[in-house]
C-alpha cells in the first residue's frame, strides 16, 4: 500500500501543512488577560503611552493595561465588525474623527460606546475642554468620545522661497493677500504657493477651508447641509485655487512619506496647511529643511475672521464591552488630564491637548529649532479656542465621499469652462450630492 | 508531423514572397520580444527595487549600481513587521486547503467517473448549475452562517468552506475517465478493495493531473483576497494578501518603508513561481484539458 | 490476497461510490447549496451585521437600482468587461499565433515569460502597479516621459477619474494576457495540420488560412475563453480595490459591482443588501453568458 499516492508536490504541501500547523499550535492567539485593552492606530501614541502605562499600573495595583496598535485603515472597519459580530472588542479605543460617525448608525441602544456625558459633567471636564471638540463625537445628545486634541491649523512655509520673492508673512492678513503673493511665487509645474489637493477633500484641502468659513457636512441635528450657501461659496472659493489658469495650489498626491518629503525639499510647494500633529511629520520628513521653515497663521476668510481651522482629530471611547468602565475612565483621565503628562505628550508628538489649563505649562512655549525657534505650542494654543465645530451623522463617510466627487466634478468644470456658469454648476452639483446623502440617510431602517 | 517540402506543385514564388516572409518573421520576432519585455519588466523591477536602499528606490529608474545593493529591506521586513507570522499563516492555510481539496475532489471525482449510482445525474447537474453562479452570491449568507458557527476570524472559517471545489471534482472526473477500466477490473479480481483501487492505482496514474490541480489550488488559496478580507479581523489570523494590503496602506508612503513593502510583495509572489517552475508541464496540460474538448 | 467473499465484494462495489462521494456532497450541501438558498431569502431583508434582521421586501432592489453609486459601479464594470474582451482576447490570440510559428526558437521560455504575470496574485500586482503608476516617481510615467515628447511625469493615472479605468485595463491586460494565451495556444496546437496543408495547396495565403482553418477549429476554446473572461471581468474586485487604496478611487471611477457589494455588505454591515446585489450580479452574468454561448452557437457544436 502506497504511503502517499499523490506525488511529490502534494507530499511537500502535506509536509508543510503539518509543520506549520505545529508551529501555530505552539504559538496560539494571545489570550485577553489584561484588565484594559486599549487600541490605538498611531505609532506615536503607542510609543508615548507605552512609557506612561507603568506609572498607571503602579498607582492601581492589579490593573494591567494592554496596548495594541491597529492599522488606521482597518481600525474603523474592525471596530464595526467587532461590534456587529461579537469579536474581540477592546475596552477602550481611539477612533479617528472622520469615521467616528459611522459608529452611530443603529438605534442609540446599539451604539457600541458608553455615553460619557454624565462623567464629563460630573468631573467638570466638559467646561475645561475646548467645547467645539465634542461635536464630532456627539449623537442624539450623547457624547461618545473624549476628544484627545484640538488640532488648530496654521500655515508652515518655506522661509527661503518667501524671502526670495519678498513675501512678508506678517503682511498677509486675508486669503486675498495670500493669493496675490501666490501669483508671484507660482511656477506652474515646478513650484506652487501652497499644497492643496484638487481631488481629495480631506488632507488639509477643501474640508479645512470650508470649516474655516463656517461650512459643514451636517447641522447640529444631523441633517445634511452640503448644498448650503456657505458650502457653495466655499467651493467657489476653493476650486480656482487648485484649477484653472490662476491656480496656486499643487500637490504630488501624497501628504506624508518619502515622495512628499522630497517634494517639500525640492521646493515644489512653498507652504502647506499644518495642524499641530503635522508639524511633527514635517520635522521628520523633509529633514533638509530644518531651520528653514516658518509658521504663520492661516489667512482669514474675511478681514477680522478666524485665522485658523482644523484638520483631523482622535477620540477615545470606552466600549460597552468594558467590564470596569470606572477604571477605564480613570485611565482616560490619567492620560489626558494630568498636566505634566500632557506636557510630556506634547514634547513627543507636538499635539495640543483640549484641556485649556494645560497650555500654561512651559513645555508648550519651548522654542522649536526646526521652525527657527518658534514656540510651537504657544502659537497653536493661541488659536485653539477658535477652532470651528464639526457635526456628524451616521452617513458621514457617504457625505465625505460625495463632497469629494463634487470637488472633482467642479474642478473639471472649472478647468474646462472657467467662471462661466460656474455658480450654477456648483449649486446644482452640491444639491445633487446632498440629495444622494439624504437618500442614504432615509434608507436606514433603524 | 510537419511536411518539409511539398511535393505538389505550388506556384513558385518570386523573391518577393521570400523577402516578405522574412520581413514577416522579423516583425513577428520584434513583437514577441517587445511583448516579452513588457511582460517581464515589472517583475524584474520589483526584484531590483527590493535590494535598493531608501534613497535609490525613489531616484533610480530601474537598477541601482551593484555596490549599493542591500538586503536591509528583507531584514527590516522580518524584524519590524510580523511578516514571518503572516507567511506562516498563509503556508498553513493554503497547504491544508490544498490537501483537503485534493482528497475530497479526487475521491469524489473517482466516484463520479468510475461508478454508476442512484442520484448521480442529480448530483452532477446541481454541481454544474452552481458552477455558473459567481461566488459573491453566497458571501453574505456564508458569513452569517460562519458567525453562528463561531468560525468567523478563525482559520477553520477559511479552510472548511473551501474544502468543496466543484471545479476540482470535474477536473478529476475528466482525467480519471481516461483510466482504462480493465486496470480497475484486474485489481478487483486480485482482491483489491475499492478504496485501495483509488489509493494504489488511480491516484498514482493521475499524478500529472494531481500536479496541475495542486498548483491551481495552491495559487487560488495563496492569492485569495476577498474572502479572507471579509472573514479575518484580528491580525493574528491574517494571510499574506490581507497583510500586504494593510502594509500597502501603512508603509507605502512612510519613511523608508517602500522597500519593506516591495520586499514583502516579492516574497509573497515567490512560492507560486517556484511551484510553477516545477509543475509547468502538468499545469498547462491540466488547464487546457477541459477547455479544448469544449 | 483473495477476497473475503464475493458478497462482501459486490456490496463494497455498490456502496463505494456513495461513500466516496458523500463527504463531498454533505460539505457541498452545507457550504454550497444552503448559502445559495439562504441568500435568496436574505436579499429581502436589511441587516445590521449577522445579528439582527428586518424584513424589507423589495426595497433593497428598489434602492439599488436608483442608487447613483450602484449605477456607476455597473457602468464601470461593463466598460471594463468590454475593454477586457475586445483588448485582451485579440492580444492573447495574436501572441498565441505568433508563438505557434514553427520557426520560432525559445518557445517555452517565451511562454513562461508571458504567463509569469499571471502567477502573481492580483493583490501583489495591484501593489506593484500602484507604485508603477504613481505620479512623478513611478516607472510608467518616467519611461513615457522619456519616449513621448511633452509627456509630463506628473500625469495622474490613479488620481484622475478619467485615467483610472485605462490604468486598470492596462494592468489587467498585463496580468491576464498570458493566461488566455495559454488556452489559445493549446487550441492552436490541436488544430489538424492537414487542414493547413490542404489550404496551402489550394493557394490560400496566411490571412485566408486563418479564417478558413484556424478560426473554426479554435471556436470551442475561443468561446470558453470568451465566456470565462466575461464572467471573470464582471467579478473584478481585487485590482481596483488595492490600487485605489481600498476604495472606489476618485469619483468612484474604479468602483465595480463586487466592490460595491463588499462596501455595502461588509463595511456598512447590511448582509441582506449584499445578497440582493449578489443576486443581481449573478442573474446579469448568467444572462450574458447564455447569450454569448447562444451567439457563438457552441452549445451543441455548430461546426
Amino acid at each position: 500500500m502506497n504511503l502517499f499516492p499523490y506525488g511529490k508536490a502534494a507530499l511537500s504541501m502535506f509536509g508543510l501543512a503539518v509543520l506549520s500547523a505545529g508551529w501555530i499550535f505552539v504559538h496560539p492567539a494571545p489570550e485577553k488577560k489584561a484588565t484594559l485593552t486599549y487600541w490605538t492606530f498611531s505609532k506615536d501614541h503607542y510609543d508615548a503611552y507605552q512609557k506612561l502605562i507603568p506609572d498607571f499600573e503602579a498607582q492601581h495595583p492589579g490593573v494591567h493595561v494592554d496596548l495594541e496598535i491597529v492599522n488606521n485603515n482597518a481600525l474603523a472597519a474592525r471596530l464595526q465588525a467587532a461590534f456587529l459580530s461579537d469579536l474581540d472588542v477592546p475596552d477602550m479605543t481611539e477612533l479617528e474623527i472622520g469615521t467616528a460617525g459611522t459608529m452611530f448608525r443603529g438605534p442609540v441602544k446599539d451604539i457600541g460606546f458608553i455615553d460619557l456625558k454624565p462623567r464629563l459633567m460630573q468631573s467638570g471636564l466638559y467646561d475645561r475642554y475646548v467645547q467645539s471638540r465634542f461635536s464630532p463625537y456627539t449623537s442624539r445628545g450623547g457624547i461618545y468620545g473624549l476628544p484627545q486634541d484640538v488640532h488648530p491649523v496654521q500655515l508652515v512655509y518655506n522661509k527661503e522661497i518667501f524671502a526670495k520673492y519678498n513675501i512678508d508673512p506678517d503682511k498677509i492678513q486675508t486669503w486675498d493677500d495670500f493669493i496675490a503673493a501666490g501669483k508671484k511665487v507660482t511656477i506652474p509645474g515646478k513650484q506652487y504657493m501652497i499644497e492643496l489637493s484638487d481631488s481629495t477633500t480631506g488632507s488639509g484641502g477643501l474640508e479645512t477651508i470650508m470649516l474655516q468659513r463656517g461650512g459643514s457636512y451636517f447641522d447640529p441635528a444631523g441633517k445634511c447641509i452640503i448644498d448650503s450657501d456657505v458650502m457653495v461659496k466655499s467651493m467657489e472659493f476653493y476650486v480656482p485655487l487648485v484649477a484653472g489658469p490662476n491656480k496656486i495650489g499643487g500637490t504630488t498626491g501624497d501628504f506624508y512619506g518619502a515622495t512628499w518629503s522630497k517634494s517639500v525639499e525640492d521646493g515644489y510647494v512653498a507652504s502647506m496647511i499644518c495642524p499641530d500633529w503635522r508639524t511633527l511629520f514635517v520635522q521628520r520628513g523633509p529633514t533638509k529643511m530644518a531651520g528653514k521653515m516658518g509658521i504663520m497663521p492661516l489667512p482669514a476668510a474675511v478681514p477680522g475672521g478666524i485665522r485658523t481651522s482644523t484638520w483631523g482629530g482622535t477620540m477615545l471611547g470606552i466600549t460597552k464591552r468594558c467590564k470596569d468602565p470606572d477604571i477605564a475612565w480613570q485611565f482616560a483621565q490619567f492620560l489626558y488630564t494630568d498636566k505634566a503628562r500632557l506636557a510630556k505628550n506634547f514634547q513627543q508628538t507636538n499635539i495640543l491637548p483640549p484641556l485649556k489649563e494645560a497650555w500654561s505649562n512651559p513645555a508648550f512655549s519651548a522654542p522649536n529649532p526646526y521652525y527657527g525657534g518658534a514656540p510651537l505650542g504657544a502659537i497653536y494654543a493661541k488659536y485653539a479656542p477658535s477652532v470651528p465645530a464639526q457635526y456628524t451623522a451616521p452617513t458621514i463617510d457617504t457625505a465625505k465621499a460625495k463632497l469629494g466627487e463634487a470637488l472633482i466634478d467642479c474642478v473639471k468644470y472649472y478647468n474646462d469652462n472657467g467662471d462661466k456658469g460656474f455658480d450654477e454648476f456648483v449649486r446644482a452639483k452640491l444639491k445633487e450630492k446632498a440629495d444622494d446623502v439624504r437618500a442614504f440617510q432615509a434608507r436606514n431602517p433603524y | 508531423m510537419s511536411v518539409q517540402t511539398v511535393n505538389t506543385p505550388v506556384p513558385a514564388a518570386p523573391i518577393g514572397r521570400k523577402a516578405s516572409e522574412g520581413i514577416g518573421k522579423l516583425a513577428a520576432s520584434l513583437i514577441l520580444i517587445i511583448a516579452g519585455v513588457i511582460a517581464l519588466t515589472p517583475i524584474v523591477w520589483l526584484l531590483a527595487k527590493t535590494v535598493q536602499n531608501k534613497d535609490d528606490i525613489l531616484s533610480c529608474l530601474y537598477f541601482a549600481p551593484i555596490s549599493h545593493w542591500t538586503t536591509e529591506n528583507y531584514q527590516h521586513l522580518f524584524v519590524k513587521t510580523d511578516f514571518g507570522h503572516v507567511l506562516l499563516n498563509s503556508i498553513f492555510v493554503t497547504d491544508v486547503t490544498v490537501i483537503t481539496q485534493l482528497f475530497f475532489a479526487s475521491l469524489a471525482g473517482f466516484g463520479l467517473a468510475k461508478y454508476e449510482f442512484k442520484g448521480k445525474k442529480l448530483v452532477m447537474g446541481v454541481m454544474l448549475a452552481t458552477m455558473m453562479l459567481p461566488g459573491q452570491v453566497t458571501m453574505a449568507p456564508l458569513y452569517d452562517m460562519l458567525y453562528h458557527m463561531h468560525m468567523v476570524d478563525r482559520f477553520q472559517g477559511l479552510i472548511i468552506p473551501s474544502a468543496v471545489t466543484v471545479f476540482g471534482i470535474f477536473l478529476f472526473r475528466q482525467s480519471i475517465l481516461q483510466v482504462p477500466d480493465e486496470l480497475l477490473q484486474a485489481a478487483r479480481i486480485d482482491g483489491c478493495s475499492e478504496f485501495r483501487i483509488y489509493w494504489d492505482i488511480v491516484m498514482p496514474i493521475s499524478r500529472p493531473m494531481i500536479g496541475a490541480f495542486c498548483l491551481m489550488a495552491f495559487m487560488g488559496s495563496w492569492n485569495n483576497f476577498l474572502w479572507p478580507q471579509i472573514l479575518m479581523h484580528h491580525d493574528y489570523y491574517f494571510t499574506l494578501p490581507i497583510a500586504l494590503n494593510q502594509f500597502n496602506g501603512m508603509y507605502s508612503t512612510a519613511e523608508g518603508s517602500m522597500g519593506i513593502l516591495l520586499a514583502g510583495t516579492m516574497l509573497s509572489v515567490l512560492p507560486v513561481m517556484v511551484l510553477f517552475v516545477f509543475l509547468q508541464k502538468e499545469f498547462v496540460a491540466g488547464l487546457t484539458a477541459g477547455a479544448v474538448k469544449g | 490476497m483473495r477476497a473475503k467473499s464475493s458478497g462482501w465484494f459486490s456490496a463494497q462495489h455498490k456502496l463505494a461510490p456513495y461513500i466516496f462521494v458523500s463527504p463531498f456532497v454533505i460539505m457541498f450541501s452545507i457550504f454550497g447549496i444552503y448559502p445559495i438558498i439562504k441568500s435568496i431569502m436574505l436579499a429581502f431583508y436589511a441587516t445590521n451585521g449577522p445579528k439582527s434582521q428586518v424584513y424589507v421586501g423589495f426595497s433593497n432592489f428598489n434602492f439599488m437600482f436608483h442608487h447613483h453609486d450602484f449605477q456607476i459601479a455597473v457602468r464601470n464594470t461593463i466598460i471594463y468587461t468590454l475593454c477586457s474582451v475586445f483588448l485582451q482576447l485579440p492580444c492573447a490570440l495574436g501572441l498565441a499565433i505568433l508563438l505557434n510559428q514553427k520557426w520560432l526558437k525559445g518557445h517555452s521560455f517565451l511562454r513562461l515569460a508571458f504567463y509569469s504575470p499571471n502567477l502573481m496574485g492580483t493583490v501583489y500586482v495591484g501593489i506593484l502597479f500602484q507604485q508603477l503608476f504613481s505620479i512623478h516617481y513611478g516607472l510608467v510615467n518616467r519611461v513615457l516621459a522619456s519616449i513621448i515628447p511633452g509627456f509630463s511625469t506628473d500625469f495622474k493615472w490613479l488620481g484622475d477619474p478619467a485615467n483610472v479605468m485605462p490604468a486598470l485595463v492596462l494592468t489587467s491586460l498585463w496580468l491576464y494576457v498570458g493566461y488566455n494565451m495559454v488556452y489559445f495556444l493549446a487550441g492552436l496546437q490541436a488544430v489538424d495540420k492537414e487542414l493547413y496543408e490542404a489550404a496551402e495547396v489550394d493557394g490560400a495565403n496566411a490571412w485566408q488560412r486563418f479564417w478558413a482553418v484556424t478560426a473554426p477549429s479554435i471556436k470551442p476554446i475561443a468561446t470558453f475563453v470568451l465566456v470565462t473572461s466575461t464572467i471573470g471581468s464582471f467579478q473584478f474586485f481585487d485590482l481596483p480595490y488595492i490600487m485605489l487604496g481600498n476604495g472606489g478611487g476618485p469619483n468612484n471611477a474604479g468602483l465595480t459591482i463586487v466592490m460595491y457589494l463588499y462596501q455595502q455588505g461588509f463595511i456598512t454591515g447590511d448582509l441582506g443588501y449584499a445578497s440582493a446585489v449578489g443576486w443581481t450580479l449573478a442573474i446579469g452574468v448568467l444572462a450574458i453568458s447564455l447569450l454569448q454561448m447562444k451567439l457563438t452557437g457552441s452549445m451543441k457544436g455548430n461546426d
